[in-house]
């Protein structure tokens, strides 16, 4: 299993050339619709050649290239495979992608020859009351087991820890939740570009504080300003009344620039960037539960009154069954599910593509080397395009998630009618 | 599946680090930022009311200079009118008088002439009156020197007189 991480962490390295061209895309940012579409078909492009020639490819005599990974796994388990074959052999593309856009307990760095380099992060496990603190790399990148904790590999649960039986690798069908508050690479993502942006910003603020109205402060506080300004005008000031605005304007600019932050470090194939952060579905739901709790928090009365009692509709809407009322509850609760998914689903789509593109490399080198070596230009071209348009996506998710938000707060402060 | 499983650990140190970003930020980012740019914009809309006022007053300013401007050249010309005016009447009054002295000197002159003349009148009756005495009175001396007809003259004059 950990071999597939292996082949696919040299082809990280490789994508360590889409970095020096990272650089050069800010000058890019003017990006024109024309350019978007390529963006667009070449990733469609892609995707197409993923679902073709996996199959074609891997289309030969040999067992294990038929099967795909967790087939060959399973069963390489069940004695039908030499599980060494299956090592030398496998390129499962899905198994990768989705194993690197979710969370792990340690944070891989880089591989020399057979070696891992990675961070490990401190395990926190309430189970039955009992307090369990240890290093991730107990665990061995998933291959051992510590003190009845093992990291599972397959199912819904899978990259989580899981209680296991006395042999190590069962897990126990009688195990209790596990109170799981581990420091786990997102996590650790997280506390990092929280300081990161805390820092800078509160740097800038220092300067602010410090120069009067006619010196305007230049260098970064300069390139920052436009975006802080648009925030106010194009997001907050369009969508909330004037009277009302500020008390929600820092709360939005801290979600703009948090999650666009993020957006940009994620596309950074080396730490501390590389973490699928924003396109994590417990970052995203507690992003959205701050919204949702801001926007209840400053509801005023004619919120709530159109939430439960509609003014202007017929009773029998209302009472005895109350389907308006229900219909705005579960309005309210949509709002926030939605920006929750819609953040996750792409930020996560992005690093997909971007890792099938990568593994499209090593899909079509299982089958011959050569194509290997000739599709590889050909990658590195479009990975460089859809960095363009990651980094588009990056501002544009950023401002929806702000924008909505602020939508909704404008919803549950509205001008009351004279 | 497991892309849409939550896990409790994320979303606890996520709340506690999102909800310090968000105080810390706005306590010393957003507070002094926001502040700063309101200030400068408030100072953009002053700079620009100042800018228009002081435009406005300008204009108002080149407008009272053009009319002080016109009023200051009716006045130099209505000055003018008068300064010739007034030199008009001037020279008039001198030439008035100088006529009056000319008539002044000439009667006088009239007058020394006339008494001139009168001087010399008296002179020349003088003379004359002296003039004809004498003649008077050789021719006397001389008529007085034949008795006879004097006497034959007187005579007839008595008659004459006595006659009347």
């Amino acid at each position: 299993m950990t071999n597939y991480l292996h082949t696919f962490e040299t082809a990280k390295a490789n994508a360590a050339v889409i970095l020096l061209n990272q650089g050069g895309m800010i000058f890019h940012a003017l990006i024109c619709r024309k350019f978007v579409h390529t963006c667009f078909g070449g990733a469609l492009l892609v995707g197409l050649l993923l679902v073709i020639f996996p199959g074609q490819g891997l289309g030969s005599t040999h067992l294990v290239q038929v099967a795909t990974g967790e087939e060959a796994i399973g069963m390489a388990a069940r004695g039908e495979l030499d599980p060494e074959m299956v090592k030398e052999h496998a390129f499962d593309a899905r198994t990768i992608i989705v194993d690197h856009v979710l969370d792990t307990y340690d944070w891989h760095l880089f591989d020399v020859g057979q070696r891992s380099f990675s961070i490990p992060l401190p395990m926190i496990l309430f189970y039955e009351g009992k307090l369990y603190l240890f290093s991730s790399s107990r665990f061995e990148h998933g291959y051992a087991a510590h003190r009845g904790f093992r990291i599972a590999t397959e199912g819904h649960l899978k990259g989580r820890a899981i209680r296991v039986l006395s042999d190590g690798i069962t897990p126990d069908p009688e195990a209790s939740y596990i109170w799981d508050l581990s420091i786990t690479r997102n996590v650790l993502a997280v506390f990092l570009s929280s300081a990161i942006l805390c820092l800078v910003l509160a740097g800038v603020g220092r300067r602010y504080r410090r120069c009067n109205v006619y010196t305007i402060p230049k260098g970064f506080p300069a390139l920052l300003e436009p975006f802080i300004i648009f925030v106010r005008d194009q997001i907050a000031l369009m969508a909330i009344w004037p009277r009302h605005y500020l008390q929600f304007l820092p709360y939005l600019l801290t979600v703009f620039f948090f999650i666009f932050f993020n957006n940009l470090l994620g596309l950074l194939p080396i730490f501390p960037g590389g973490s699928n952060v924003t396109g994590n579905i417990s970052v995203t739901f507690v992003l959205a539960m701050f919204t949702f709790f801001t926007t209840h928090w400053f509801a005023n009365r004619t919120y709530w009154q159109h939430m439960f009692n509609m003014p202007g509709v017929p009773m029998f809407l209302k009472f005895p069954i109350p389907i308006l009322p229900v219909i705005e509850v579960a309005g309210a609760l949509i709002k926030p599910f939605v920006l929750m998914i819609r953040l996750m689903a792409n930020i996560t789509a992005g690093h997909m593509v971007i890792l099938s593109l990568t593994s499209l490399i090593f899909v079509l080198g299982t089958v011959s080397i050569y194509m290997g070596y000739a599709i590889s230009p050909l990658t590195v071209v479009f990975l460089i395009f859809l960095n363009f348009l990651k980094i588009l996506v990056a501002f544009l998710q950023a401002y929806i998630f702000t924008l909505f938000s602020a939508f909704f707060f404008g919803m549950a402060v509205p001008e009351t009618h004279p | 599946m497991e892309l849409l499983m939550p896990g409790l650990g994320l979303i606890f140190w996520m709340t506690i680090a999102f909800g310090l970003v968000v105080y810390i930020l706005k306590k010393f980012a957003w507070k002094p930022i926001l502040l700063m740019l309101q200030e400068r914009e408030r100072q953009l809309v002053k700079s620009q009311s100042d800018a228009r006022r002081i435009e406005m007053e300008m204009t108002q300013l080149s407008q009272l200079r053009a009319r002080k401007l016109a009023e200051g050249e009716k006045l130099v010309e209505q000055m003018t009118i008068e300064a010739h005016s007034k030199a008009e009447a001037i020279l008039e009054e001198a030439r008035e008088k100088s006529r009056e002295e000319a008539r002044i000197i000439i009667s006088r002159a009239d007058e020394t002439v006339e008494a001139f003349k009168k001087e010399a009148m008296q002179e020349i009756r003088a003379q004359i009156s002296s003039l004809s005495i004498d003649m008077a009175e050789k021719i006397l001396e001389d008529e007085f020197s034949d008795r006879d007809r004097n006497t034959h003259y007187v005579d007839m004059l008595l008659d004459k007189l006595v006659l009347n």
